[in-house]
């Protein structure tokens, strides 16, 4: 049994099913939009963040396309027909995640290079060094990247996609923002405030840069683990 | 020859017996009808057999292999479960590819298995713009995908217009011919009657009947021989004098049963008793499956769920 042909398999399911590269698409163009109308209203506090504002969008659009990506095997018996083409389910997902983290990867860092250069355009004097900006983009990458696997895992717990977008977009656009506010320290471990710390100049938190996608790695880890282990456990 | 072996097996969903102890083989070269009321247990046995579900207790194997140990299993066994698996979304030919891959079937094969069942002419469009039939001929295409030994549909004339129940019976028996291993559940079963050789029976998660289809017919149900007369008198005498277990219905025809129309027809010849109406009838499948069940009485007593 090899891995190469389940991986084939889950790659063209996700380059057939249209709203799957499209969620992919929104994620480039969400993240550099509003990266570059946040760059435009900027304050000087966080130059770096403020080429990347977009990501909270953005994220948005990586967790969508996760959790689509997933939840579309829980539909009418599908996942009974996949695996019975691969019984052995712990290869089957580990080629899902694979199908999902290498395109996602790929249009995050697509995704990081634009709105860099997209906020260095409208930032001018006050845009990020390259060094920094460079750091940004590849970091913008990796979290777009551990997002979308964050939302597969539980999207495979959950097995069903709308539980799953009903949990996390709110989570990541208002309960992160209102908690990250109230209280720092606990939130900073937070999948979607860990990963974003890569797109920040300065931090207060104990979490750097890589520590922090480190955090965010942690969680998509555990999300895919606990979806591995409730696939294998129970009946299709 | 391949060959699906089951033995004792049970599935249990908290404490009712979906399943309970079946032992079968399907052989093959043969169509072998699963024949049960829905909710009899049939589609789980299916889930059992491709290692979908997990069994309580008991095996089933194919070939001797249990199918999640088979290697590139589409390649040995092909199964239709539900034609609603293909993604609304994705077109007929995206859906055979993916799966295709997954057991490095040649994109030939794609092709090749929609225009078996018709479906090369629809194949780019999005299978949400489907019929119904059409799903479960896509549905039945993905089964037939990797040329396999076996061959497992569940209720596949679901859906299918008349035209499409004529493809499939004649699909049935090719497959069967060609010396395939070939299980195909139903709950009709004037259905069931036209396509398959063999029977297995499935009442409340236990096996009924194991059994060719003709001896199955004949040892529950006595075919018989209405006639109509003007000479009832006559023929009530000839009758009679022949030892015919005969009766005589309200409407004045006559029912004669364990006798055959070639020989009555004679016999009422040779005697010039005058014949409007000689026909044999038959016995249905119908009539033997009711004859099995009504011995079941928890079958008539309890609706069964679905």
């Amino acid at each position: 049994m090899s891995f190469a042909p389940a991986l084939h398999a889950e790659w063209i399911k996700i380059r057939t099913l249209r709203s799957l590269p499209a969620a992919l698409a929104a994620m480039v163009v969400v993240t550099a939009a509003f990266s570059a109308l946040g760059a435009a209203d900027a304050d000087d506090s966080d130059r770096l963040f403020s080429a990347f504002f977009g990501i909270n969008f953005g994220q948005v659009a990586a967790v969508a396309f996760g959790t689509t990506a997933v939840s579309a095997e829980f539909r009418g018996g599908a996942l009974r027909l996949t695996l019975s083409a691969v019984p052995d389910r712990r290869r089957w997902f580990a080629a899902k995640a694979t199908a999902i983290a290498l395109p996602a990867l790929a249009a995050g860092l697509l995704t990081g290079c634009v709105t860099l250069l997209a906020g260095r355009a409208v930032l001018g004097a006050s845009a990020p060094g390259w060094a920094e900006g460079l750091r940004g983009a590849v970091g913008c990458g990796l979290h777009l990247t551990l997002m979308a696997l964050f939302a597969a895992g539980l999207a495979t717990v959950l097995r069903s996609g709308v539980a799953t977008l009903s949990v996390l977009v709110p989570f990541l656009l208002i309960v992160s923002f209102v908690i990250g506010d109230l209280s720092a320290g606990v939130a900073d471990y937070l999948p979607d405030r860990a990963g974003q710390v890569a797109l920040h100049s300065s931090w207060e938190g104990t979490l750097g840069p890589w520590s922090g996608l480190a955090v965010s790695a942690l969680w998509a880890a555990a999300a895919l683990l606990a979806g591995g282990w409730s696939l294998a456990r129970r009946d299709a | 020859m391949t060959s699906i072996d089951v033995r004792d097996l049970t599935k249990e969903y908290g404490g009712r017996r979906a399943v309970d102890g079946l032992t079968f083989d399907v052989r093959p070269g043969r169509v072998t009808g699963f024949l049960g009321p829905n909710g009899a247990g049939k589609s789980t046995t299916f889930r059992l057999v491709l290692g979908l579900d997990r069994a309580t207790a008991g095996t089933a194997t194919i070939g001797g292999t249990a199918y999640p140990r088979l290697r590139d299993p589409l390649r040995r066994v092909g199964a239709l479960l539900d034609a609603r698996a293909a993604h609304g979304s994705r077109t007929a030919r995206g859906h055979l590819l993916a799966l295709a891959a997954s057991n490095r079937i040649p994109a030939r094969r794609v092709d090749a298995a929609l225009e078996e069942t018709g479906l090369t002419a629809v194949a780019r469009r999005r299978v949400r713009t489907y019929s119904l039939g059409m799903r479960q001929r896509l549905g039945i295409a993905a089964a037939l995908l990797g040329d396999p030994e076996v061959v497992l549909l569940d209720e596949p004339a679901n859906g299918l217009d008349p035209e499409g129940i004529v493809w499939i019976r004649a699909l049935l028996r090719r497959l069967a011919a060609e010396g395939r291993t070939v299980l195909v559940s139903s709950h009709l079963m004037g259905e069931t009657a036209a396509f398959a050789d063999h029977l297995l029976i499935l009442g409340r998660g236990r096996l009924l009947a194991d059994t060719p289809v003709r001896e199955f017919i004949h040892a529950r149900v006595q075919p018989h021989v209405r006639i109509r007369t003007t000479e009832p008198a006559a023929l009530a005498d000839l009758l009679a004098r022949h030892g015919h277990d005969a009766s005589r219905d309200e409407d004045g025809t006559w029912t004669v049963r364990h006798a055959r129309g070639d020989d009555l027809g004679r016999l009422m010849s040779e005697a010039g008793v005058p014949v409007l109406e000689l026909a044999t009838r038959e016995a249905t499948l119908e009539e033997a499956y009711l004859d099995l069940t009504a011995a079941e009485t928890e079958f008539t007593a309890q609706p069964q769920e679905v």
